[in-house]
């Protein structure tokens, strides 16, 4: 009874963000498949090239595009993962929640399992829309070969990183409590993945397709379950006297300082061939992290220096 | 009985509540008094773990809040400067109330809103300050918890509001079934309306007075003296709360059978008993202590 009245408590709250970001993907659905509709080559026979008969994800073909699980539905992933964590605590949601006598665990579990069934909801009524879209705009003669091995490597690998996105935005929000500056981290933090990407292939050179893209979803599956239950651990310990300030956990700035400085330093040097890059990225992420991590204080000092 | 034990927090390296203990029964109308910015809602935020305290705990009926948490369903609190109403419309309040508080009455919370000509389809940010506050109220009474935290609820109101609110509170703890603790920075307000009132200074809790005890030892009273010197008397055993001419008020916080003869032995052109209002006492019983004298 307490459960479900905690899960109805939460479905109160959501089910509007829910119901607007079905329509909004369904409708961004109906556009991708229309534009992939345009790329077509109208005397192929088939939709699918031969690749979605492997164990791969599959890609772009000569024959035009088809998005198995689209790219779209990994940025809705990120943004839900983002926008459930920081509505609440920007409309103060959570206090309501923690005084409402559910344990915060609870909480964390209940509302992490509704924001990932509901996307996963989002994610296949949206794709049945694509799909049927793809199915209205087939030309003449073509045929809709759309075999398993092929479409159940894309969707697994589609809801991995769809859910790894979704814990890096869960995840930022509950540890950032101003919303610009954790849209800007969030926003900078998943443009600099693109530098691991690079980073990883170059790893990963000499492996096959199929080992690699595995590799892939083991990585992000496992990053997303770091974060979620390190999450969990610190959803326990959120105090809410910090909230409007960067970090709603004080006692992180100097380990994040550190990861920061050490992470920029990494992605931008790790391709080189001297140490230059790596200096200069050192020394620019240190100061600017500086600034950025310590700023109210600054910001602080500043104004009274103004003052005087 | 709901107790407080040792509750401390810090917040920036700033102690702002510091060892606090009380506790509060079902039936008692708690005020809890202080200067601007000395804790109180700090005091309350921590008591209901929107802020986790450093050190203490709060428990009722033996149940720690912090152990058992859906002991707190018998404990309301809504944050009059940050919540999530604003957002909805009246009617749809009771959708979240009643999923935590399963006592929540709603018909009579529908019955309320009506009683104080408030319409369900407004939103919650478009009423004024004072319509917010009876909305709160109203949702604390419907809630049927059994302890209701009211953060300064008659800060800015109206004389009409402030009596609507100061008599539903009365009716409500009348069966001896909930109680109250409502803060305050102006004692006026609390006046009629506390048994008991706890001071919150320099962090600590430094007074729990029970009001009927103070009243029964107090006296207030206005005295008109033919000469202008202020008789020792008075100097020794009251505290002066007015002057004006040659009329004095005082207040005498242990009024004595003797006390009052050497009184009339002096001769006043006028003595009059006044009656005591809680400002009146904390002028006595603290006087430059608590700085209370600079707050009305």
């Amino acid at each position: 009874m307490v459960t479900k009245n905690l899960s109805r408590l939460l479905w109160r709250r959501y089910r509007q963000r829910f119901w607007a970001l079905l329509g909004i993907s369904v409708l961004a659905g109906i556009a991708v498949a229309l534009l992939d509709a345009e790329t077509w080559v109208r005397h192929s026979p088939v939709l699918f090239a031969d690749q979605i008969n492997h164990w791969v994800v599959y890609q772009t073909s000569k024959f035009g595009s088809v998005s198995v699980y689209s790219y779209w539905l990994v940025f809705v992933a990120w943004l839900s993962g983002m926008l459930l964590m920081m509505q609440d605590l920007k409309e103060n949601f959570n206090q309501f929640l923690f005084a409402s006598g559910y344990k915060r665990q609870r909480i964390y579990w209940t509302k992490l399992g509704m924001a990932l069934a509901g996307l996963l909801v989002i994610d296949v009524v949206t794709a049945v829309v694509q799909y049927l879209t793809y199915w209205i705009k087939l030309p003449q003669g073509t045929s809709f070969n759309l075999a398993l091995p092929g479409f159940l490597t894309t969707w697994v690998s589609g809801l991995i990183l769809a859910l790894v996105m979704f814990a890096i935005g869960w995840f930022a929000a509950l540890i950032v409590g101003q919303s610009g500056p954790l849209v800007i981290t969030v926003c900078g933090f998943t443009l600099s993945l693109v530098g691991m990407v690079t980073f990883f292939e170059g790893v990963t050179l000499h492996m096959t397709t199929i080992t690699v893209e595995w590799l892939a979803v083991g990585s992000w599956l496992l990053a997303a379950v770091i974060l979620l239950v390190w999450g969990s651990f610190l959803f326990n310990r959120l105090s809410l006297e910090h909230n409007g300030e960067y970090l709603m956990f004080p006692r992180l700035r100097v380990p994040l300082y550190l990861v920061f400085v050490g992470y920029m330093t990494f992605i931008f040097s790790v391709n080189a061939n001297d140490l230059q890059p790596a200096l200069i990225t050192f020394i620019i992420s240190a100061i600017f992290g500086y600034g950025w991590l310590w700023r109210p204080q600054l910001i602080e000092k500043w104004h009274q220096r103004r003052g005087d | 009985m709901l107790r407080v034990s040792k509750l401390t927090k810090k917040i920036e390296r700033r102690q702002i509540i510091e060892d606090v203990s009380f506790d509060w029964q079902p039936g008692e109308i708690v005020g809890l008094v202080g200067r601007n910015g000395v804790g109180k809602t700090t005091l309350f935020r921590t008591m209901t773990r929107q802020y986790i305290a450093d050190a203490g705990q709060v428990l009722i009926d033996q149940h720690d809040l912090g152990a058992e948490p859906a002991a707190q369903r018998q404990l309301f609190f809504v944050d009059t400067q940050y919540n999530f109403l604003s957002n909805y419309r009246l009617r749809e309040l009771p959708d979240f109330f009643a999923l935590v508080y399963t006592d929540f009455d709603q018909s009579r919370y529908t019955q309320l809103l009506d009683r104080f000509q408030l319409n369900g389809r407004d939103q919650y940010r478009r009423l004024s300050k004072g319509m917010r506050a009876l909305v709160n109220l109203i949702l604390a009474l419907t809630s049927n918890a059994t302890y209701i935290i009211l953060d300064e609820p008659f800060d800015g109101l109206d004389v009409i509001v402030r009596e609507n609110i100061a008599s539903m509170v009365i009716d409500e703890v009348a069966d001896q079934t909930k109680g109250f603790l409502i803060s305050s920075h102006d004692l006026n307000e609390l006046d009629g309306l506390s048994d008991r009132v706890l001071l919150l200074k320099d962090s600590r809790l430094a007074h729990d007075y029970n009001l009927e005890d103070v009243r029964a030892k107090a006296k207030k009273i206005q005295l008109v003296f033919k000469d202008k010197e202020i008789p020792q008397l008075l100097k020794d055993h009251s505290k002066l709360i007015r002057v004006s001419g040659r009329v004095l008020v005082v207040v005498f916080p242990d009024f004595t059978p003797e006390l009052d003869a050497q009184l009339r032995a002096l001769n006043p052109v006028l003595l009059e008993e006044l009656p005591l209002t809680l400002e009146d006492l904390f002028r006595a019983n603290l006087s430059q202590d608590t700085g209370y004298q600079l707050l009305k």
